[in-house]
């Protein structure tokens, strides 16, 4: 555990494989050779102060995007009107708003922002420890079957109606997914979680919910049962409200401080078992805690806002090409990239298509994979 | 076609509301003239709904309600409308003009309150919920109380009772919620006495022989037929005109099944929805035609080969203001076979 982060961009340094398979290759940019020369400085070679600055100037793009985006939506409530919903809410000798006004504001949109902020961290950075923890680059937080199973799980419960009164399409998603992540650790049970098991039986549990899925929703239900329902699948921000904001803002940063206090170990395991191994690192129990917290972390989101695709996958390769792979570093600013990334493109979601709202899951892919291509050819991949 | 048309709507809506909030438009209405009783209470889909006055800002959520208030004469006190899925009938279109939309497709929560209705009219209790236009005690929350049409509460509450009686029902509260009881009372009455004509034109022409079997081709979607199943209204058609649906067995409204299927039900006559208003791809009455005859094994039905093919608007297929009009069509249309098996 006590190894220097600094020591994974010095190639030279370590026993790698002289001929690393791309996966690898993607998740540690430094190991190339072209990479040295002309790469952007790596935040953690700069010194404490800078690196602090930086880090401000990231929260603070973070806090100016969330405070412009409670300002974009399909009913235009102004500045004034924003400020008057604020002063109201915090008790300030303002006229209070219109009460609909007030909802529409407080009930709604600050939530919704909110919660595409606490989201977006979430699968950014458990994007980021899937794909150190599986090795694989194609790796993001719905490579466990927990998105599958949450919408098994709200499948399950909007058209068939079973638990509808006691869980809620919540409920029946958040048990949905935790029943697919138990059924993936009990088929992993006896093995050492190696790396490619843990993508293959996340890929057949996520099949099998897939399957059900479908499976009811043909079944069962009518056209506009199924619309509602994908809709819902492509993942959108408005059923956002405070009391799933709450949920989420107790669990998100729980979970991100969990892993982030694992980043040397993600340094190591990016590298290969025996690495990990030679650096201290225990790695089955690691792993099973790192799988444990991911999984929760997604259960939550794809439970609360659906499955938005895209953020988990993009967001931790365009940060690890800017601030380099170390985790100690890339997992804070994956979540404020995650959190920026996912206000605007649900602010985008909200507009676009005005006075239609589309699925925030459609904007992330549509503005990520140009995004995607732009990191890939920066760095030479394409 | 239609986008700029709506958008002229939309406009001229918008320029009524601005005169009429100036001192220069609104004429009362007969409904206006209604004599507001001091606290109404009226039960919609489970929920007790108070009105201490009649609505003045009445959003509905759908073309099923919107069409509802525009025949009660309601549209100088709607503040909104949304979700239009086929054109408003021309003796509506008037007074739809007067009516800003919200949302041509379904509203959202930031819509419905940004209109600042004082009452919600969904025809579906689908349309309220959180990712939509926001749930019904959130509403109430906010003094704003939802009414949900009696036949699109969900199925455990509407078991048993006939959909002509349950939107009968949804007349007579809106009628007595806007002060508007004797309008609402005679379209209801109208209607009944319309449903009462179809059984009788029925009974009289029928020649022995059983029932005959019906089955409504609503669309034909990727070469796949959905058809009317035992909980929609066509069902309900069916009983009242002498006939049976043929996939009555199906409890869904629209079930999609396969044309093998509906050659097995052999059904005496089949009832073609037109959609062409909605106008995509199979929703014309042509289309489905043009299916039924080129299908290798449909083709070869008695139905299809004989002619039996009636066709119906199939916008009034579904429980509307305008569902007894389809119900006529469909008496007439079996009237004149007389066959029996």
């Amino acid at each position: 555990m006590a190894a220097d982060p600094a020591a994974h961009r010095a190639p030279v340094d370590l026993p790698l494989p002289a001929d690393l398979p791309l996966p690898v290759d993607l998740l540690l940019p430094a190991a190339r050779g072209h990479v040295a020369a002309g790469e952007p400085v790596v935040a953690g070679e700069r010194s404490a102060p800078a690196r602090a600055a930086l880090f401000l100037l990231a929260a603070a793009v973070l806090a100016g995007s969330l405070a412009a985006a409670v300002r974009i939506g399909t009913a235009d409530v102004g500045w004034a009107g924003l400020a008057r919903v604020l002063g109201a809410r915090l008790g300030l000798d303002v006229t209070p708003p219109p009460p609909l006004v007030d909802s529409l504001v407080w009930d709604l949109r600050l939530p919704r922002v909110l919660m595409a902020a606490l989201v977006g961290a979430s699968l950014a950075v458990c994007g980021a420890v899937l794909q150190a923890v599986t090795r694989n680059a194609l790796a993001d937080p719905y490579l466990l079957g927990v998105s599958s199973g949450a919408s098994a799980g709200a499948v399950t419960v909007v058209v068939l109606g079973v638990g509808a009164s006691a869980l809620g399409v919540t409920g029946g998603a958040l048990a949905g997914a935790l029943l697919a992540f138990g059924l993936l650790l009990l088929l992993l049970r006896r093995t050492g979680l190696d790396s490619t098991r843990i993508v293959l039986t996340g890929v057949v549990v996520g099949q099998l919910f897939t399957a059900l899925t479908s499976l009811v929703l043909m079944a069962s239900a009518d056209a506009d049962t199924t619309r509602a329902v994908t809709h819902w699948l492509l993942g959108s921000m408005a059923p956002a409200r405070w009391d799933t904001v709450a949920a989420c803002a107790v669990v998100t940063p729980l979970g991100l401080l969990v892993a982030w206090l694992c980043s040397n170990a993600l340094d190591g395991l990016a590298f290969g078992t025996d690495t990990a191994a030679s650096l201290g690192i225990g790695v089955r129990r690691t792993r099973l805690l790192l799988l444990v917290v991911t999984a929760v972390l997604t259960a939550v989101a794809v439970a609360t806002v659906g499955a938005i695709g895209f953020v988990g996958l993009i967001v931790p390769h365009g940060v690890r090409f800017l601030v380099g792979p170390s985790h100690r570093v890339l997992l804070p600013y994956a979540a404020l990239a995650g959190a920026v990334f996912l206000v605007w493109t649900d602010a985008v979601a909200r507009v676009a298509f005005a006075p239609r709202e589309i699925p925030v899951g459609v904007i992330t892919a549509l503005l990520g994979v140009p995004l995607f291509l732009l990191v890939l050819r920066r760095r030479g991949e394409l | 076609m239609r986008h700029p048309v709506r958008l002229g709507a939309a406009l001229a809506g918008t320029l009524t509301l601005a005169l009429a909030a100036t001192g220069c438009g609104a004429k009362g209405t007969e409904a206006a003239a209604g004599t507001p009783a001091a606290e109404t209470t009226v039960t919609s889909c489970g929920r007790q709904l108070s009105f201490a006055a009649p609505p003045k800002r009445a959003v509905t959520l759908d073309q099923t309600s919107t069409e509802i208030l525009l025949e009660l004469g309601l549209q100088d006190r709607m503040a909104g409308t949304a979700n239009i899925k086929t054109k408003i009938p021309a003796r509506y279109a008037a007074a739809y003009a007067k009516v800003p939309v919200i949302a041509p497709k379904i509203a959202t929560g930031e819509q419905l309150r940004a209109a600042t209705p004082d009452f919600v009219v969904a025809g579906s209790a689908d349309l309220l919920t959180k990712d939509r236009a926001g749930t019904r005690e959130e509403l109430a929350a906010l003094k704003v109380p939802a009414f949900v049409s009696a036949v699109g509460c969900p199925r455990r509450e509407r078991a048993g009772a006939s959909p002509f009686e349950l939107l009968f029902s949804d007349y007579e509260n809106l009628g007595k919620v806007f002060g508007a009881a004797p309008r609402a009372g005679r379209l209801a009455a109208d209607q009944r006495a319309a449903v009462a004509k179809a059984r009788k034109t029925a009974a009289e022409t029928a020649c022995g022989g059983g029932r005959p079997t019906v089955v409504y081709l609503y669309s034909v979607f990727n070469g796949m037929p959905y058809v009317a199943g035992g909980t929609g209204l066509p069902s309900e058609m069916s009983r009242i005109v002498g006939a049976k649906n043929a996939f009555d067995d199906v409890k869904e409204d629209w079930p999609e099944v396969s044309w093998e299927e509906v050659a097995k039900r052999n059904p005496d006559y089949i009832v073609i929805g037109d959609l062409s208003e909605r106008g995509r791809p199979g929703d014309s009455a042509a289309e489905k035609r043009a299916a039924l005859t080129e299908h290798p094994v449909v083709s070869k039905l008695a139905a299809v080969r004989d002619g039996r093919i009636l066709e119906v608007p199939g916008i009034e297929l579904d429980p509307s203001v305008r569902s007894v009009h389809a119900l006529g069509l469909l008496a007439e249309g079996l009237k004149g076979a007389g066959h029996g098996r």
